[in-house]
């Protein structure tokens, strides 16, 4: 299955004029030629190890009041799930949601998550179906009464857990190709943000995120609908300039980092 | 606070543009509050820019590139702008070509339509507001919220932006309990804290149940039909993926070619704008959701919309205003801005920029063209733009247009014409020196003019005018020659 076809208004007379303002005849067809792309070469040419990029990954993650937790591969999965329980007792919630990630799957976090009396919504078409849902609320327009399950069960979670793509040292931030199982709403709807990776996703900056997502997509038709680039907690200086931290999306930020 | 008065809705605002200008002017500067908080922000605002340009290494290299990559893509906009709708459409995106404001309301008002639209939420767009569609929706009877903090502020106290990244930048706290305290009937103290919370959980249920989620687009990406959204608070993230409908309106030039030149971009972006390394959301959106995906927007519709625009493609002197990327720290740097605040300009685009794009968008240069005026050529916002746009030099341009067009006043003119041929001869320039020295007599105290009729006390007014002397430089200079001849002629007898 295929997305339904695009369409197109009002173009040929619109380019005609941009062409004559330009002063072309008619609109170029050919791809100009480009002299320069992208960054500044000194910026591009810039490469750290492993651990620089750890620790510049940290350095600004924290600026931003984002907590770091470092784990060895071999404990990962009792290591981050005690983390995720510690999170969760905490502030005190009971219902998290999840990206329905092979890599987060083998950390098998959901048993002791669940034993330790806290739900779990994954990313999938039946993710919510196991739960008891109070009534959604019903605005004027009885909209969000008519939403999946799935997504009203994400409205309800406080913590939500995602794999990123990738991440950025230099400006601490989460790369998230978002799509199918991988959803929008498991970093948007929750108050907390739990990101694990390992550290060699880690990049120096943001452009070789976008050509990992080049890579990955080489077909525009195919690209992920929604890539996010997070950097830090949601932040808001609307009033009177004085920082408030979590105004829409998720106001707690933490990275797990895999080593 | 005085702010509101007179400039408060934006109905027929614009209109006024250039005769309302100095009573507006006048307005904010006896509006102690607003002088002290625009200051206030600009400065928090620039020094973070500063910071940011010193940890980000060779400024000039990135403000050249910056530069470079938006005059490419405007140069060559009939290719990248066809590119882009053709990704757009092959995405399953809805592609509509606007040539006027009027045309792309009517477009909206179809999808709206369509989907018997009751309620739209919106992120931040100074596109929306360029059309007024507020304004239209109203009068439909859609609900249209604005879900940006400080959008969301100004919509409940029936006002426009003052500034592109901070828009209610002359609004205190107790101004903003008092308006949620009225919109809700329940108390508010004036505490940020509390205030926010209010405003997220108030507009979590916009986000929820709004049927078309509306944004702008910080910048699409040629190669893919991406649309690029930035924001700190989230709101453009949940209107663009909880909505079944999403609809994006933008400026025809909002462009860069790759994701490799977006990467330039929003570093220059976040940095200009608020000296963050990078704002918190980016989200780049290809398309509308495939149907493996669980969630995001069903439909997505994206309005280009020229509205003046293309009239400044191909000229030499203007064209370079479309490379602006919107970051606001023309505002945050210039003397008159930092004095008068955004309303005074009396546009939906303030500050330097405002005074650039207002009149050429418009095409206005009798009433917008007077925002030329409303600068003192300082060139600081030159120095700050991250894409190097000559602000400057263009508003003097704007000033000479006007005067070519015969717009300026007559006496101003009748001024100008006697100047050109006094100080054309140079007997009447020999006469007007001599006579100007006696004319003078009766106003000048103590060796300076410190009052005077008008247009004279249009300067005595803030200050001194040092008097006129007897004996003007040109007749004093065959005597200091002859000093000046002499003192060499002893200096080089002692050696």
């Amino acid at each position: 299955m295929s997305r339904s076809a695009g369409s197109m208004t009002g173009k040929e007379a619109f380019m005609q004029n941009i062409a004559s303002r330009l002063g072309r005849r008619e609109p170029l067809q050919k791809a100009p030629e480009r002299p320069f792309i992208g960054v500044p070469d000194f910026y591009r040419d810039r490469e750290l190890s492993t651990n620089e990029l750890i620790e510049e990954f940290i350095r600004n993650w924290t600026a931003l009041s984002g907590r770091t937790l470092i784990v060895e591969e071999a404990e990962a999965p009792q290591a981050i799930a005690a983390y995720l329980k510690e999170v969760c007792a905490e502030l005190g919630i009971t219902r998290i949601s999840r990206w329905e990630h092979d890599r987060l799957r083998e950390l098998s976090l959901d048993g002791p998550l669940i034993e330790a009396g806290i739900e779990v919504v994954p990313w999938r078409e039946d993710g919510a179906d196991h739960l008891r849902l109070a009534e959604p609320p019903t605005g004027s327009e009885g909209n969000w009464a008519k939403r999946s399950k799935l997504l009203q069960a994400a409205e309800t979670c406080r913590l939500g857990l995602v794999w990123p793509d990738c991440a950025v040292a230099n400006t601490s931030t989460l790369a998230l190709f978002s799509e199918g199982g991988k959803g929008r709403s498991v970093s948007l709807l929750t108050d907390t943000l739990v990101a694990v990776f390992r550290a060699d996703q880690i990049v120096t900056r943001m452009g070789e995120a976008f050509a990992l997502f080049k890579e990955r997509y080489p077909n525009v038709q195919q690209m992920a609908s929604s890539l996010n680039l997070i950097t830090g907690p949601s932040r808001s200086a609307d009033i009177e300039n004085d920082l408030t931290i979590g105004i829409h999306g998720p106001g707690k930020v933490h990275a797990v980092i895999i080593r | 606070m005085s702010v509101q008065a007179g400039h408060g809705q934006d109905t027929n605002m614009d209109e006024r543009i250039g005769s309302g200008l100095k009573q507006r002017t006048k307005q904010a500067l006896q509006d102690e509050f607003l002088r002290k908080a625009v200051a206030f922000t600009t400065d928090k605002l620039k020094n973070g820019r500063l910071q940011a340009m010193d940890a980000f290494g060779d400024w000039e290299a990135w403000r050249d590139r910056g530069r470079a990559i938006r005059e490419h893509t405007n140069s060559h906009l009939d290719y990248y702008l066809s590119q882009f709708a053709d990704n757009v459409a092959g995405n399953g995106g809805h592609v509509y070509f606007c040539s006027g404001a009027d045309d792309a309301v009517k477009t909206f008002m179809g999808i709206a339509d369509r989907h018997k639209a009751k309620l739209v939420a919106k992120g931040k767009s100074m596109v929306s507001e360029e059309i007024h569609l507020n304004h239209h929706l109203e009068d439909r009877g859609i609900e249209a919220i604005e879900t940006d903090l400080g959008e969301y502020i100004l919509q409940l106290a029936r006002e426009t932006p003052s500034h592109l990244i901070i828009p209610a930048i002359h609004k205190n706290k107790q101004q903003i309990a008092d308006l949620f305290t009225d919109a809700s009937g329940q108390h508010f103290e004036p505490e940020t804290k509390v205030l926010a919370e209010y405003a997220r959980k108030k507009l979590r249920n916009y986000f929820l149940e709004a049927d078309i989620g509306l944004t702008g687009c910080n910048f699409g990406v040629a190669e893919s039909g991406s649309i690029t959204l930035v924001s700190n608070e989230g709101n453009g993230r949940m209107v663009s993926t909880l909505p079944k409908v999403h609809v994006v309106v933008m400026g025809m030039e909002r462009l860069v070619p790759t994701f490799e030149d977006l990467e330039v971009v929003l570093n220059l972006l976040a940095r200009s704008a608020t000296g963050q390394k990078l704002t918190t959301y980016t989200s780049i959106l290809t398309g509308a959701r495939h149907p493996e995906d669980l969630d995001g927007p069903e439909e997505l519709h994206v309005i280009i919309l020229d509205n003046g625009r293309s009239a400044q493609l191909g000229d030499p002197i203007f064209q370079e205003v479309l490379n602006c990327i919107r970051c606001a720290a023309c505002l945050n740097v210039c003397p008159v801005y930092r004095h008068v605040g955004g309303h005074t300009y009396g546009s939906v685009y303030s500050g330097p920029i405002g005074a650039v794009l207002t009149p050429l968008l418009q095409q206005d240069m009798k009433e917008a063209g007077t925002l030329s005026y409303a600068s003192s050529l300082c060139g600081a916002c030159y120095e700050a733009c991250p894409v190097k746009i000559p602000l400057h030099d263009m508003l003097v341009h704007l000033r000479h247009r006007k005067v070519k067009m015969k717009l300026t006043s007559l006496p101003e003119r009748a001024a100008f014409k006697t100047f050109q041929t006094v100080f054309g001869s140079v007997t009447l320039y020999k006469l007007a020196t001599k006579s100007g020295y006696y004319l003078q007599k009766p106003l000048v105290r103590g060796g300076m003019i410190k009052a005077g009729p008008a247009p004279l006390s249009g300067w005595t007014q803030s200050r001194f005018m040092p008097m006129m002397p007897k004996q003007s430089f040109r007749d004093k200079w065959a005597a200091l020659q002859a000093e000046l001849a002499a003192k060499k002629a002893a200096r080089e007898e002692q050696r």
